[in-house]
């Protein structure tokens, strides 16, 4: 994958009017508002073009190829679905070909999102800060100047919370975004995850993220601050038992995501939360199963001793 | 010879669905518990098996208690304070001694009274104790959602699964003693016979053994 | 138990030993020796050991002056190739001089196989036999890594190039049944090409393998000159008859056949195409080539001018102006050219961008062996020696091939829907022919000799070829298959596209050709002329048509839909040919061939379908054996539920149940070559009059009108 040379900048307000104006006649319960339809009107001129599968070009600098298409069918669906494409880019985009200054626009997630209610649910304050330690943004990392928060979430095509998805899918589709870019972590014996036992069965079940970050306070967040290869979490019992927040993170995740797709009864045959080794307990399960030998021994030898008196019996 | 019928129809096909789902039920979180173990069930053939089965359970425990409550099998259950701690003592020396001697057995199986002591005590303790905490823990697995996120400061899903695993345990210690006592009756298959006919036989009377 | 040894030793075993030896030795005979006698006695053919006049044994003396000659030759056009063409001639020719002389440069610019002949003491070429003395054994890169060693002869034998057919899976051909040709798990028959702007399609190449033609040019005055015609110019087999024991599901071509492979015309560069041409001897006309030690001595990796000896025919077609090969006809019966072009989209640095940059054919057809692919995508049911292997623009372009252009990434976008021939290919030579009537030939009078009528010739967008869907699928005769991505339900080519002409533009040049034609043929009427060429579809009854319309529904929606489609140029064709009304079905009748001779002298076209299905192979076609061998399958293929019917249509010397007929549906043949740099622009297709027909191909109306309407593009604001 390759990065759109757009700069992103973090924590700069932007103060989009518009936004606020849509996301205040929606509240007002407008139905479907003038400003969303004239929104329709312009994102359909730019799919015109964005549309297209193919678009794309070789950027003259990096040699690489810049996708520039977005997926019609997926669009309405994404967080930013409701906006007109000029809420976020310039407004000189709306002539083609479009002027070369347009070409250098700047974005701000947390800019737009300071004062709204979004914040609130995304504490996107705390992504902020999570994302500056990201191994990503850390002085001397590969590509960390053009690194922004599209590279990982598409917004024309990213939504937040999939509920009612099947949960292989949105690990599917979670482990898709940084795979895209790390594609050599997927050749099996160079891998870097070479050494991760049933590799193929945790990158179906498990988030990359779940690993590659740290424990946060809340279980049902994960961090943006991904983590170097060597700060990951590589503890099996982490995951496997023991560590009963980073457990409680994956375990409950899978289970609400099951939850709302399959209903409660088929939930309760199925859990598809279940992660393999999670009630684990070196300590529990070696008492256990000292406690339950010795009593097959005591059994044993009591019935062997009832044996030998009844044999004993006999023989008188 | 003396025959009682101790154990009505109802009884014994609640224990014997009871027997089995505790088979599948061990069989099937073994499998999810030590998943990977070669010679186990695979992971996602034991999930259902062992969910639906606890689901089964629970509703077979239910079942039981209703039927205590509703007839008269309940009354075997209710403790007799009184000698308690001699009964108990006199039984376990039984155990313990009395039975390579061939001596007597100290409880004699009434229209009464079935359980000894020790046994009137062991299946209180699972049937009141460790199921409703077994059942319990195996629920919260399912709908851990609905748990806070912590329990004593720890979190929720894995004292459910602690509870879960340690009840568990018991009761399998629980079904191997269960298994090997049955066979202390006057003969080694007189308890089990009983269980599948419903009548209590044994060829000595009590008054010749007295 | 008894001990083995004695068991064998044992007089009933060792008797039943030799009785197995025996038939064993009878069997292998059986297979070796009377199996092929009795071929050619039941197909009517017969070979003998090949032998070539220019095929002659040189002394030391001249072999020496031959390598001295080829060798200053091939160091003249390295020095030349090295010293720039920027400076003045005498400079350069002073240049060239002394590279000529120096010894590293006389050492490295030495064709490689004298050395080798003069070692091995080769002094005569004598054809494969000469080759495989050194390269018995081939080492095949199958370009996956794996590295194979395979035996040479074997290797051409079962190539398309010699065999000319195949029944191995891998087609993209569906029949008008629904069934994918020879796919695994159907009965597999071997397929070749239904070449339909030939007289002589596909297996009938039997009957046309080589003809010698008794022309009489108005130059010559009364005069005849003989000419050379039939398929086994291109195909590589130099045998009285093709390789026909290959379609059979046991035997082998004969050894004395496989002596006739011409190596050297691919992997040669001195190939002299004047010894191409027909020659007749005891057993029958066969086809010549240069076997001359020049011609092996210069042997090369395989250049363009070696696959365009053959491939500029149906590419630029032999009246290009360019075609190399069409320039050197024969020392003598000189070859006939063909006038009208097959594809008119020639291969060569003036016509093709890649040829200019001299890209060379295996650049992108690259070679596992002898085996060379042709790409997945196949309309035409041509057997392909590699089906799974890529030739595509991509592979070399990449994803994004558009960098120069204001408009890049709306031209790369255009890439989810367009192939890139589409833009690439603006016109086909004029000479493309659309509509061909074998049935009413015309007299050359500079030829001297009946040609089949070219009614329509046009290389112009929409008229010479046109665009449709394609997902690299086809049907039994040719059409391309695909479908709109947005599912369309009314995109119909087999009804419309490929069956229908209604450019008034050609309706009328059909009109003039059809009034011309009267005159030679009064019977023609001119209207049901020009309505069952431009409508082919009018010559069935009703309910023919409708089970055709059912048969495209129920049959071929699936392969139609299958995969992602995108919009191709395709030349069309369509023939009047000579049908067997007998085996007819909603996609037409079995056509019959003609033969070359009477043809081209007589211009008496039903004698001369009369003398070609006299031929011993036509008249097992209609027998029982192969009806069952493969023609019902064939049948089935071709729409035709019925099977097989084995009534041959000459009875008494007279033609029974033969009707000429145009074909019921244009064949839709892919154009790729002749490649142009300057792609359409923008407005050529979003006009309202553009060159695609947006409703055609399938797009809603409002859709359709969207894409007509370029301004949109340019909305200021």
């Amino acid at each position: 994958m390759s990065f759109v040379p757009i700069r992103f900048e973090i924590g700069r307000p932007a103060a989009p009017w518009s936004l606020i104006g849509v996301l205040a006649l929606l509240m007002l319960g407008l139905g479907r508002p003038a400003v969303a339809i004239e929104a329709d009107k312009q994102t359909k001129a730019c799919l015109r073009c964005h549309a297209m599968e193919t678009i794309a070009y070789r950027d003259p600098v990096s040699r690489e190829i810049v996708d520039l298409s977005i997926a019609p069918r997926l669009l309405p669906h994404s967080v930013h679905g409701e906006l007109a494409c000029t809420e976020c880019h310039r407004k000189s985009y709306r002539r083609y070909p479009h002027p070369e200054e347009a070409e250098r626009e700047s974005f701000s997630c947390v800019g737009c999102h300071e004062d709204d209610s979004a914040e609130a649910t995304y504490q996107l304050k705390t992504v902020e800060s999570e994302y500056r330690q990201s191994v990503h943004v850390a002085p001397g990392a590969k590509h960390a100047d053009r690194f922004n928060c599209h590279s990982c979430h598409d917004p024309h095509v990213f939504k937040v919370s999939r509920v009612g998805t099947d949960i292989a899918q949105v690990v599917r589709d979670g482990n898709q975004v940084c795979l895209s870019c790390h594609e050599k972590a997927r050749d099996p014996q160079l891998g870097s995850h070479a050494w991760l036992p049933k590799r193929d069965a945790h990158w179906e079940s498990v988030r990359c993220v779940d690993c590659h970050t740290p424990a946060s306070a809340e279980p049902s967040r994960v961090s943006h601050q991904i983590l170097t290869a060597e700060d990951s979490n590589r503890d099996c019992v982490a995951c496997h038992s023991r560590d009963a927040r980073l457990l409680n993170r994956l375990y409950q995740y899978r289970s609400e995501e099951d939850l709302a797709r399959r209903g409660l009864f088929a939930k309760a045959i199925f859990n598809e939360a279940y992660i393999v080794g999670m009630s684990r307990s070196p300590l529990v399960d070696w008492i256990s199963l000292l406690i339950i030998g010795l009593t097959l021994l005591v059994l044993t030898a009591h019935g062997l001793g009832r044996y030998l008196a009844y044999r004993r019996r006999r023989n008188r | 010879m003396k025959a009682l019928y101790l154990y009505p129809g109802w009884l014994r096909i609640w224990h014997w669905v009871n027997a089995l789902l505790f088979i599948l039920l061990m069989v099937s979180g073994a499998s999810m518990h030590y998943a990977g173990t070669p010679w186990l069930l695979a992971f996602e053939t034991a999930v259902p098996i062992h969910n639906a089965a606890g689901i089964l359970l629970t509703l077979g425990w239910i079942a039981f208690v209703i039927g205590n409550v509703r007839t008269d099998n309940g009354r075997y259950y209710r403790l007799r304070w009184r000698g308690l701690a001699g009964r108990l003592i006199e039984q376990s020396l039984y155990y313990a001694r009395g039975i390579f001697r061939d001596a007597p057995h100290p409880f004699h199986v009434t229209a009464e009274a079935k359980f000894n002591t020790l046994q009137q005590l062991s299946y209180l303790g699972v049937m009141y104790g460790l199921m409703p905490l077994l059942i319990l823990s195996g629920w919260s697995f399912l709908f851990s959602v609905y748990l806070p996120e912590t329990l004593f400061g720890i979190g929720a899903v894995w004292v459910v699964a602690m509870t879960h695993l340690a009840t568990s345990y018991a009761l399998v210690l629980f079904v191997l003693v269960h298994l090997y006592i049955i066979t202390t009756g006057e003969t080694v298959l007189t308890n089990p016979l009983a269980m599948i006919t419903g009548w209590h036989r044994e060829r000595h009377t009590p008054s010749r053994d007295a | 138990m008894k001990n083995p040894i004695h068991t064998l030793s044992n007089a009933r075993f060792s008797r039943l030993a030799i009785a197995l030896a025996i038939l064993l030795l009878v069997l292998a005979i059986g297979y070796k020796v009377v199996y092929p006698w009795a071929f050619q006695l039941y197909v009517g053919e017969s070979s003998a050991i090949l032998t070539y006049p220019n095929s002659q044994p040189l002394t030391d003396a001249e072999f020496e002056t031959l390598s001295r000659e080829l060798s200053e030759q091939a160091r003249r056009e390295r020095a030349a190739e090295i010293v720039g063409v920027d400076q003045a001639d005498f400079a350069r020719e002073v240049k060239i001089e002394m590279l000529m002389g120096t010894p590293s440069f006389v050492r490295e610019s030495e064709p490689s196989h004298i050395k080798y002949f003069r070692d091995a003491g080769i002094r005569q070429y004598q054809g494969p036999k000469t080759c495989l003395r050194c390269h018995a054994t081939t080492k095949v890169d199958h370009g996956d890594g794996r590295v194979t060693t395979v035996d040479t002869l074997d290797d051409i034998v079962n190539s398309v190039h010699f065999k000319f057919q195949s029944d191995a899976d891998g087609f993209s051909t569906y029949g008008y049944d629904g069934r994918k040709v020879n796919a695994p798990g159907e009965r597999r028959i071997p397929v070749g090409k239904i070449n339909r702007a030939c007289g002589i399609p596909g297996s009938f190449s039997w009957t046309g393998w080589a003809a010698l033609v008794e022309t009489r040019p108005e130059h010559a005055e009364g005069a005849t000159v003989t000419r050379s015609e039939g398929c086994g110019q291109c195909h590589i087999g130099g045998n009285y008859y093709p390789a026909t024991e290959k379609m059979m599901p046991i035997g082998d071509v004969p050894v004395d056949a496989k002596d006739g492979i011409d190596c050297l015309i691919c992997h040669s560069a001195e190939y002299d195409m004047n010894q191409r041409y027909v020659m007749r001897d005891d057993i029958g006309p066969r086809w010549n080539q240069d076997r001359s030690l020049r011609a092996a001595l210069s042997v090369g990796p395989v250049a363009n001018r070696n696959c365009l000896n053959c491939h500029q025919h149906n590419m630029g077609g032999d009246a290009y102006l360019h075609n190399v090969a069409a320039k050197s006809l024969g020392e003598k019966n000189q070859r006939l050219l063909h006038k009208g072009a097959k594809r008119g989209n020639p291969f060569s640095p003036t016509d093709d961008l890649h040829a200019a940059a001299n890209i060379q054919c295996t650049d992108c057809h690259v070679p596992e062996g002898h085996k060379i692919p042709r790409g997945r995508f196949g309309v035409d049911l041509v057997a392909n020696d590699l089906p799974g292997k890529d030739v595509a623009c991509e592979g070399c372009h990449s994803r994004a091939p558009h960098n120069q252009s204001e408009h890049k990434a709306l031209l790369n976008g255009h890439i989810a829907r367009l192939a890139c021939e589409t833009c690439h290919i603006r016109e086909l030579q004029e000479n493309n022919v659309v509509l061909r009537d074998w049935v009413h030939p015309t007299w050359d009078a500079e030829e001297g000799l009946w040609e089949p009528t070219d009614v329509y010739r046009s290389g112009k967008p929409g008229k010479g070829f046109t665009y449709l869907w394609f997902n690299g699928n086809g049907t039994f005769l040719a059409n391309a298959l695909g479908n709109n991505p947005n599912g369309s339900t009314d995109y119909n080519p087999l009804m419309r596209q490929m069956a229908r002409i209604e450019d008034p533009e050609i309706l009328a040049a059909v009109r003039a050709k059809a009034i011309e034609l009267k005159r030679t043929y009064p019977d023609i009427d001119v209207d049901a002329y020009v309505t069952a060429a431009t409508d082919p579809l009018s010559q069935l009854s009703p309910e023919m048509r409708e089970r055709r319309r059912a048969m495209i529904r129920d049959n071929l929606t699936a392969a139609m839909n299958e995969g992602e489609s995108r919009i191709y140029p395709f030349k069309l064709f369509n023939a009047m040919m000579f049908e067997d009304m007998g085996n007819q079905g909603p996609f037409g009748a079995m056509i019959l061939p003609f033969d070359y001779a009477s043809y081209y002298e007589t211009g008496d076209t039903q004698a001369s379908v009369i003398q070609a299905i006299r031929d011993p192979i036509v008249r097992r076609m209609y027998q029982q054996p192969f009806k069952l061998y493969m023609m019902d399958e064939f049948m089935s293929y071709f729409g035709v539920t019925e099977g097989w019917r084995t009534d041959y249509p000459l009875v008494d010397g007279k033609l029974k149940g033969v009707e000429p007929h145009w074909m019921r549906q244009m064949g839709a043949l892919m154009i790729n070559h002749g490649i142009q740099r300057q792609g359409h622009e923008c407005k050529d297709c979003h006009a309202p009059d553009g060159l695609l027909d947006y409703a055609a191909l399938g797009y809603e109306p409002e859709r359709a009108a969207e894409l007509m309407d370029l301004d949109v593009l340019q909305a200021a604001d």
